[in-house]
C-alpha cells in the first residue's frame, strides 16, 4: 500500500494494525495535512456489510469534542473500505500502563477525560461499543483521545458465538475486545450507554491496578468472570473513592452502575478535587513552594475596601485601603520573580476573584486566579490558554485580562501575544481562539512592535453584544459587528510614523483604546503618536491632540462616570520614552478632548524621568474619584481628588507592567460564593513567615 | 527499561517533591516517548517544559546524560537503560 494514492490521500507509511483493519499515516494532497487513514479488511466489511459500516462511521463523523478522534472522512472505493481520522501524535494507554498501575492522580485525569467524551457522545445517540485501553491515545500535551466510536459495531456480537474457543483463535475477531465487555453484551444484547460505563469502569481498572479485572485462559473463562465474579480487590495503594467509582461501574445489574456518563464525570471530578486538596496538606509539610511566593501576611481586605492589583516584571502586589484611601497594606510579591502583564479583579455575581497571569522566562505564561484575595492561588497543571495544534503557533505571553459585559457574567476575554484574542464563556475554566480575528487575511501583515506582536486592547461595546473591539501592535485597531466572527479594520484617519503611506488601512501602533458605557459609539485613542476620538463606532477618527506636551504616550483612561473625562500620561517620544523635561504630569480633558490640562499638584516636577506603560493607570469608583499610575521606575501614585492632587504611595517595587483598582463589595456576596473548580489545581496555598505586610500612611 | 529524569527545584511542586523521577518505557525509546510517560507521571510538567507544538521551552535545556539535546537530535535523541535525563532552565533573566 505505501506510495498509493486512495482517493486524494497519498499513503506514506503503516503506523498500526487491529483486528478492524490497517493504519496508515496518509497525506491529504487537497488539504496538505497528514491524517491517519485506517484501511478495513474486506473481510470485516463483508461480514457486517459495508453499508452497515459506512453509517457507523458517518455518524460518528459527526461527533466533535477535544477527547474524541475526529473522523474527518469515509469513503469507499472498489476493493477498499477506509475512514480518514485525524492523526494523533501520542501513544496508546495501554502501552503507557504499567504493571504497577498508574498514579491515582492521572487515573482519575484520564477517566474524567474519557467520560466526557462519552458523555458528548451519548447526548448524541452515539455509544462507542469498544472501549478499551488500545482504543484511547493519549498525546504529548497528555490529552485523551478515544479512536474509533461506533465502528466496532456487530463484530463484537460476531464473536459471541465462539466463546468456546480459545482466547488466542478469538483474538482475530474480537482484538482484545472481550475482556471489556458487559455482562449484558455477552449474553447478546448490542452495547449501549451504559455498557460503555462497563467498559471503562474495566479501563479505570486495568489503569489503577496494572491489569485486567476479568481474566482467564479461554474465552468462556474470561466471559464467565465476567458475568458470575466480582472483580477482585485492587491495590491498597488505590483510594478508596477511585475503587467505590469503578466498583459502581462494574455492577453487574445495569441499573446499579451510573446511568449516565455525565454523572461518572462529576465523581471522578469531585475526587480529582479531593485527591488534589489531600495532597495539598502534605506539600504543606513538606515545606514552603517557592513557585507562588515568599512568605507573608496576607490582606484582610472588608467591605467597601479599595483594592489595588499591581503587576511588575518580578511579581504582583496587592494594596488594600479603607475608603478614606489614607492607609495602604501592601502584600507581596506573589509569582516571585515572574512577569505580571495583567491582573484583573472580577466582582461580577457576587465573586471576588483576582485573575493574573504569570509569565516566567522558563516555565511558560499561566492564566491563575484567587478567590480570596491572594491567599489561595489555582496553580494550572496544564496552561488553560494554548494554541490549537494545527495552528503551529504556541503562546508567549498573555497581555490583557477582559471581563465580558456585566450581563455575561462568565465572559472573559485574554489578550496575547502572539497577537490573538482568546475567549471564556465559562468564567475562565476553558478558552478557546477567537479564529475571526486570528485568520484575518490582514494577519500575515502586521507588524512587529518594540514589545513583540501582541493584542493588548479588547474593548466590548457596553450595549451591543455583537460588536466589540480589539487592538494590536502593529496590526491597528479592528472591530466585530457579529459577536467575533468577521473582523474590519478601523484605523480611518489615524496616522503612522513608520511607513511610507501615512494613513494605510492598518498597521497602526495602537497602544490603548477606552469608551464610557453612556456613550458606546465614541472612542478614545492614545496611539504610538497620536491621541484620537471616533464619533461613530470608529469608522472614522480625529486629531485630539491639543494642549499636550506631546502626542506619544500609553496609558489611557476613562474616568468611570464623565463620559467627557479622559486622563492621559504622555512621553516625549517612541526614542525617549520618559516624561517630558523631567516633568511628572497626568492630564486630563473634560470636553472630550476639546483641551487638556495638566495635573501635578504633589508630583515631582524636577528630574522624573519616568514611564507609564499602557496598562499602567486606572481608577477605582468612589466619589470622588481615585486615580491611581505606577512608574517603570516603581513608584505607585495616587489621587483621591481625581487627579488635582497626587501622593506616591509606595516607591520600590520592581518595574511596573500594569495596576487595575477595584472597589470591594462583600455584602453583595451569596452564602456559597462561585468557587473555582479544582480542575486547574494543584491550587497552592501560600506559605506565612515572620515576615509582616507593610502598612504605608499618607 | 527505565529511565531517570532529574527536575529542577522550581518544578519539583508537581513530582511530589522529588527531584528525580523514574519512568518505565520500553527499550529503543526515544526522548519525546519517554517524556510521554514522565508528564503521564506528572501531569503539570508538559506544558512548564514543552510549547503546545511540543517544542522545548526556549530557556529549557534538557540533558541526556551530559548531551543537551539541541545538539543531539532533540525530543528524537534515544535514550538508553537507566539513562539520566536532566531538565534544565537556561541562562536567562532581566
Amino acid at each position: 500500500m505505501i506510495g498509493q494514492t486512495l482517493d486524494h490521500y497519498k499513503i506514506l507509511a503503516q503506523i498500526g494494525e487491529g483486528g478492524m483493519g490497517v493504519v496508515y499515516r496518509a497525506r491529504d494532497e487537497v488539504l496538505n495535512r497528514d491524517v491517519a487513514l485506517k484501511l478495513l479488511g474486506r473481510g470485516a466489511a463483508d461480514k457486517v456489510g459495508t453499508g452497515h459500516l459506512l453509517h457507523e462511521a458517518r455518524t460518528a463523523s459527526s461527533l466533535s469534542h477535544p477527547n474524541i478522534c475526529t473522523i474527518h472522512q469515509v469513503g469507499q472505493t472498489e476493493n477498499d473500505f477506509y475512514v480518514v481520522m485525524e492523526l494523533i501524535e501520542g501513544r496508546l494507554l495501554s502501552d503507557l500502563i504499567v504493571s504497577t498501575g498508574l498514579s491515582t492522580e492521572t487515573v482519575i485525569r484520564y477517566g474524567a477525560q474519557i467520560a466526557d467524551a462519552l458523555a458528548h457522545a451519548h447526548d448524541r445517540g452515539i455509544a462507542h461499543r469498544d472501549l478499551k485501553s488500545s482504543n484511547v491515545m493519549v498525546t504529548l500535551e497528555g490529552r485523551v483521545k478515544v479512536l474509533d466510536f461506533g465502528l466496532a459495531t456487530r463484530l463484537e456480537r460476531e464473536g459471541m458465538s465462539e466463546l468456546t474457543l480459545s482466547y488466542d483463535a478469538l483474538e482475530s475477531k474480537l482484538v482484545g475486545t472481550l475482556p471489556y465487555m458487559a455482562p449484558e453484551v455477552l449474553r447478546g444484547q448490542k452495547g449501549d450507554h451504559l455498557s460503555d460505563l462497563w467498559a471503562l469502569g474495566v479501563l479505570l481498572y486495568e489503569a489503577a491496578a496494572g491489569k485486567l479485572p476479568f481474566v482467564g485462559k479461554t474465552g468462556f473463562e474470561i466471559s464467565s468472570a465476567i458475568l458470575r465474579q466480582p472483580p477482585p480487590p485492587l491495590p491498597a495503594t488505590v483510594p478508596y473513592g477511585l475503587a467505590a467509582i469503578i466498583q459502581r461501574c462494574l455492577m453487574k445489574e445495569r441499573g446499579e452502575r451510573y446511568q449516565r456518563a455525565s454523572e461518572l464525570r462529576s465523581a471522578l471530578e469531585a475526587l480529582q478535587g479531593a485527591a488534589l486538596q489531600s495532597r495539598r496538606s502534605s506539600e504543606e509539610t513538606r515545606g514552603p513552594l517557592a513557585l507562588v511566593l515568599r512568605g507573608m501576611e496576607h490582606l484582610a481586605v472588608k467591605n467597601g475596601d479599595v483594592l489595588l492589583l499591581v503587576g511588575t516584571n518580578k511579581g504582583a502586589f496587592l494594596l488594600r485601603s479603607s475608603r478614606d484611601r489614607t492607609r495602604w497594606d501592601v502584600a507581596g510579591p506573589y509569582f516571585h520573580g515572574q512577569g505580571v502583564y495583567a491582573m484583573a479583579y472580577d466582582g461580577r455575581t457576587g465573586r471576588n476573584r483576582l485573575w493574573v497571569s504569570t509569565n516566567s522566562p522558563m516555565w511558560g505564561t499561566f492564566l491563575r486566579a484567587s478567590d480570596d484575595f491572594g491567599r489561595i492561588w489555582t496553580n494550572p497543571l496544564e496552561a488553560s490558554i494554548r494554541f490549537p495544534t494545527e495552528s503551529g503557533a504556541s503562546l508567549r505571553n498573555i497581555w490583557q485580562i477582559c471581563l465580558g459585559r456585566a450581563d455575561e457574567p462568565d465572559m472573559l476575554y485574554c489578550g496575547v501575544e502572539p497577537a490573538a484574542l482568546f475567549e471564556s464563556r465559562d468564567a475562565g475554566e476553558s478558552w478557546s481562539l477567537v479564529r475571526g480575528l486570528y485568520e484575518h487575511p490582514h494577519r500575515p501583515r502586521w507588524m512587529t512592535s518594540n514589545g513583540g506582536l501582541i493584542l493588548h486592547t479588547i474593548v466590548p461595546d457596553p450595549g451591543n453584544k455583537e460588536r466589540m473591539y480589539a487592538a494590536v501592535s502593529a496590526g491597528g485597531t479592528y472591530r466585530t459587528e457579529d459577536g467575533g466572527k468577521t473582523w474590519q479594520a478601523r484605523n480611518n484617519g489615524v496616522r503612522v510614523m513608520f511607513m511610507p503611506e501615512r494613513y494605510p488601512e492598518f498597521g497602526q501602533c495602537v497602544h490603548k483604546i477606552v469608551l464610557h458605557e453612556s456613550r458606546p459609539e465614541r472612542l478614545f485613542l492614545q496611539n504610538h503618536w497620536g491621541l484620537y476620538r471616533s464619533d461613530n463606532h470608529g469608522d472614522s477618527w480625529q486629531d485630539i491632540a491639543r494642549g499636550v506636551p506631546s502626542d506619544f504616550g500609553f496609558a489611557m483612561l476613562m474616568h468611570p462616570r464623565d463620559a467627557d473625562c479622559v486622563y492621559i500620561l504622555p512621553v516625549e517620544s517612541d526614542e525617549f520614552r520618559c516624561t517630558p523635561e523631567g516633568h511628572l504630569r497626568v492630564y486630563r480633558t473634560r470636553n472630550a478632548g476639546g483641551s487638556w490640562e495638566a495635573l501635578k499638584r504633589g508630583l515631582p516636577q524636577k528630574g522624573a524621568y519616568e514611564t507609564v506603560l499602557r496598562d499602567g493607570m486606572s481608577t477605582d469608583s468612589l466619589d470622588p474619584v481615585g486615580i491611581y499610575f505606577g512608574t517603570r521606575s516603581g513608584k505607585l501614585y495616587g489621587s483621591k481628588d481625581e487627579g488635582k492632587s497626587w501622593e506616591k504611595l509606595i516607591e520600590g517595587l520592581p518595574q511596573i507592567l500594569c495596576v487595575k483598582a477595584a472597589v470591594i463589595q462583600l455584602d453583595g456576596a451569596p452564602a456559597v460564593r462561585p468557587s473555582l473548580k479544582s480542575k486547574p489545581a494543584p491550587r497552592v496555598k501560600t506559605p506565612r513567615t515572620k515576615r509582616v505586610r507593610r502598612r504605608i500612611r499618607h | 527499561m527505565q529511565v531517570v529524569f532529574n527536575i529542577p527545584g522550581p518544578l519539583r511542586q508537581f513530582t511530589e517533591n522529588r527531584s528525580s523521577v523514574r519512568v518505565e518505557v520500553k527499550a529503543g525509546a526515544d526522548l519525546r516517548e519517554a517524556m510521554v510517560a514522565l508528564f503521564a507521571a506528572c501531569p503539570g510538567l508538559r506544558d512548564r517544559v514543552l510549547t503546545e507544538t511540543g517544542e522545548t521551552r526556549q530557556h529549557v535545556n534538557i540533558f541526556v546524560t551530559n548531551e543537551n539535546i539541541r545538539y543531539t537530535g532533540g525530543l528524537a535523541t534515544l535514550v538508553s537503560e537507566g539513562a539520566e535525563v536532566s531538565i534544565v532552565p537556561a541562562i536567562s533573566g532581566g
